[in-house]
């Protein structure tokens, strides 16, 4: 069982709260959901929308096809009755005018009704949101304007709803981040109002810097004394950002930065997604120096990843990248699994105060004094090398990539980030392959530098069985298709490409899928 | 402490007689005179010919990016309040790459005391005119002279709501040794622009030791201005009024 209910309106109206509300109600009813939140660059009017897709197993991605909309203003019904299945239902905002602030409130007891979940959990949720008569009177007029028309029954998960930033921020937590330094910009902001929020309760300083370049220079100062740092930006930030992770790379001071990207060039198309700037976060920055670049795929491994990113960094004294974008960054997804065990993150290295500590933009001696003679340039540089080597035989410990699916199936899909929920919905609905059962195995890589062997090895095997490789990006380029052949030399003959500032849905990318021959 | 106790074993390169010998002794003076320990402190340096004081001073501290130097002593100051952060800049670092990180340090008064080497051009890259060179300034870069007037980097610290603003001659090693020592000691963002000489680039504007005099401390905001206006950094007419300029009395933060 699926459902795709899309709740649009204009900006300010609050349709982020009807979703939040029946979202909250669903989850408790033991119900997945995946919330995609689709906006246009302004703070009031405009056409916003959020998909909800419910069902009764793991989802992670939307349909094309819509179960039903509710209206928030006469637009929406106009820009998406093309969407709405036949048998599909609307719930009209024109049914509650007179409710002020509370349509949204009346709009979601009214789908909750639809969906036949008792009024208790409605009234329940409204109750412990908003505690004042008006919105609860608001909701039972909702609930009674409409007819029960899905009946779902309750089910017995347990399960937690989360956004990819909410579980960046957490990973941090976990990582006992010190100090979190951004420059607002969509869709890493998230983090920054995230962490801000859980100043007081964790102890963390968060710090609103001048600019970018100020952000990461200043990470870098604060790092120094011994603070776990991270840095949050987008692309354009990024850019800015990139002589200080040269910097990084010869001072060696551990550094952890969150880039969630967004379609560019330029401004681009800010408020929505892109897996385009993998490029940069390869190798952003100029000189040579040894990196990771991680993209987590699920908020749970963002919690996972950024803990890996912090333990790295302060391990290696290098620079992790944490590879997001809008549409892990700002989609809330439901979950029944728990992260791993965190990984102590451990300052263990000289701090100024305590003893004379010295770190260099410049090549150095061992004592980090200035020096300009070949021989120690030549044996730094080789060091830098070797400290990679290092960091690759560490990641032995974590997992790289993932393989999902029949193991034994030929057909391989590659992917990466926020593709992995999509791929997954794909699959499961071509043949149930996530069941271990289907023709196609999905590889997720998740370290995108260091890349791991595996991911040769694998495609190898499918080859050579006469399976289909197929890569999928969100982006023109097909920036890891690019990134595995320049490590292999194996270039992927087949590519499923989308980069018009959307995410996948799933019933268009199995489609994509299958049309491969 | 003892000034000697700051001294390194690194090659000195800069050229010779160059004013940076000086600026580096009354560094010395003022840090041994603060009655704080070696290990209290942590510099940050720019690029230029004043940042190589990063080699030159044995104390904690980062040999940061071009015109980043203040921005990486703010992030010590946020990493750990406690160190006490010397931000060691120049003309061209502070006032043409860095020039926001400079007014948003003001802003933020933390306890942390930035000193600009102000030599009026970009020395280590040859001389090309900076924001404080003067106008007509001819150099390598700037053949016909220098387009446009120089900034007051006096008026826009006062305009930033610094709440210690200082200029010192590079010459008087004594002086600027006691000032830097106040700034040291202030409770906030102190600032303190050195006015230096360049042996090599931009003579035009050297020799201003006879328009210099002493001020005693000021604490007040309209006085500054007048102090600040005295001198307008586009010519050698004028009086350089030198020591603290403005020290706001009730401190922020």
């Amino acid at each position: 069982m699926k459902l795709n209910i899309l709740i649009g309106g204009k900006a300010g109206q609050g349709i982020n709260k009807i979703s939040e509300i029946v979202n909250k109600i669903l989850v408790e009813y033991g119900y997945f959901t995946f919330n995609y939140r689709d906006y246009p660059s302004l703070i009031r009017g405009g056409h916003n929308f959020n998909i909800l897709s419910v069902s009764d197993e793991r989802v992670g991605s939307i349909e094309s096809q819509l179960d039903g909309i509710v209206t928030m203003d006469e637009n929406t019904i106009k820009v998406h009755k093309s969407e709405l299945k036949k048998e599909g239902f609307v719930i009209d905002f024109e049914k509650f005018k007179g409710l002020g602030r509370n349509l949204n409130i009346a709009l979601a007891g009214a789908l909750i009704k639809i969906l036949g979940i008792d009024e208790k959990l409605l009234i329940g949720e409204i109750k412990k949101e908003f505690n004042n008569p008006e919105s609860i009177s608001a909701a039972e007029k909702g609930f009674a304007s409409q007819k029960e028309k899905f009946n779902l029954k309750k089910l017995n998960n347990k399960i937690n709803i989360m956004s990819g930033t909410q579980a960046i921020a957490q990973g941090a937590i976990n990582s006992k981040i010190d100090l979190y330094l951004a420059y607002p910009m969509t869709p890493a902001t998230g983090v920054l109002h995230e962490l801000a929020g859980l100043q007081k309760k964790y102890g963390v300083e968060v710090f609103q810097s001048e600019n970018e370049v100020g952000a990461v220079n200043q990470a870098l100062g604060a790092s120094f004394t011994g603070t776990k740092t991270m840095v949050g930006t987008s692309g354009g930030g990024f850019d800015l950002m990139t002589e200080g992770l040269s910097f990084q790379g010869m001072s060696e001071i551990p550094l952890v930065v969150y880039l969630a990207s967004r379609p560019g060039p330029g401004t681009g198309v800010p408020t929505y997604t892109s897996q385009a700037d993998l490029d940069i976060a390869l190798s952003g920055g100029h000189g040579e120096f040894p990196r990771v670049v991680i993209a987590p795929g699920d908020p749970i491994e963002c919690i996972e990843k950024t803990n890996e990113a912090f333990y790295l960094a302060e391990k290696f004294g290098c620079l992790s990248i944490i590879l997001s974008d809008k549409h892990l960054a700002e989609s809330e997804f439901s979950s029944d699994r728990s992260p791993n065990k965190i990984l102590a993150v451990n300052v263990d290295r000289k701090l100024p105060g305590q003893e004379i500590v010295k770190r260099s933009s410049y090549e150095h001696d061992k004592n980090w004094n200035t020096i300009e003679d070949s021989e120690t340039t030549k044996s730094n540089a080789e060091n830098r090398l070797k400290k990679y080597e290092n960091i690759k035989k560490e990641l032995k410990k974590f997992q790289m990539i993932k393989i999902f699916g029949n193991k034994n199936s030929k057909n391989l899909i590659i992917g990466w980030g926020s593709t992995k929920t999509v791929i997954l919905d794909a699959l499961d609905s071509i043949d149930n392959s996530i069941k271990k059962t289907g023709n196609y195995k999905f590889l997720q890589v998740i370290y995108m530098k260091p890349l791991s062997d595996e991911i040769e090895k694998e495609i190898i095997k499918s080859q050579k069985t006469g399976g289909k490789v197929i890569l999928v990006e969100n982006n023109v380029t097909g920036q890891l298709g690019r990134r595995i052949r320049e490590k292999t030399g194996i270039k992927i003959p087949n590519r499923i490409l989308k980069y018009d500032g959307r995410a996948f849905n799933s019933d268009e990318l199995k489609k994509e899928i299958l049309n491969i021959k | 402490m003892n000034p000697k106790d700051l001294s390194t074993k690194e090659p000195i390169t800069w050229c010779p007689g160059c004013l940076n010998y000086m600026i580096l002794e009354s560094v010395k003076r003022a840090i041994a005179g603060s009655g704080l320990k070696q290990t209290d402190f942590a510099i940050t340096t720019d690029i230029g010919c004043n940042s190589k004081i990063y080699d030159y001073l044995n104390l904690s501290g980062i040999y940061g990016l071009h015109g980043r130097s203040v921005a990486t002593g703010v992030g010590i100051k946020l990493g750990n309040p406690k160190l006490k952060v010397l931000s060691f800049i120049g003309d061209g670092g502070n006032y043409n790459e860095g020039i926001a990180h400079f007014i948003h340090a003001l802003r933020y008064n933390f306890d942390m005391t930035i000193i600009v080497h102000d030599n009026q051009s970009f020395s280590l890259t040859t001389g090309q005119p900076t924001a404080t060179s003067q106008q007509g300034y001819v150099s390598k870069a700037s053949p016909q002279g220098e387009k446009f007037k120089p900034l007051n980097p006096i008026k826009l610290a006062l305009a930033s709501n610094a709440t210690f603003i200082a200029r010192v001659n590079a010459r008087d090693i004594n002086h600027t040794a006691k000032v830097l020592e106040k700034a040291i000691k202030h409770k906030g963002c102190s600032f303190v622009e050195v006015i230096q000489d360049c042996l090599i680039f931009n003579k035009d504007m050297n020799n201003k030791d006879k328009m210099m005099y002493k001020i005693k401390d000021n604490k007040n905001k309209q006085v500054a201005e007048k102090l600040a206006n005295e001198w307008d950094y586009n010519s050698k007419k004028g009086r350089i009024p030198i020591g603290v300029l403005y020290q706001e009395q009730e401190l922020r933060r």
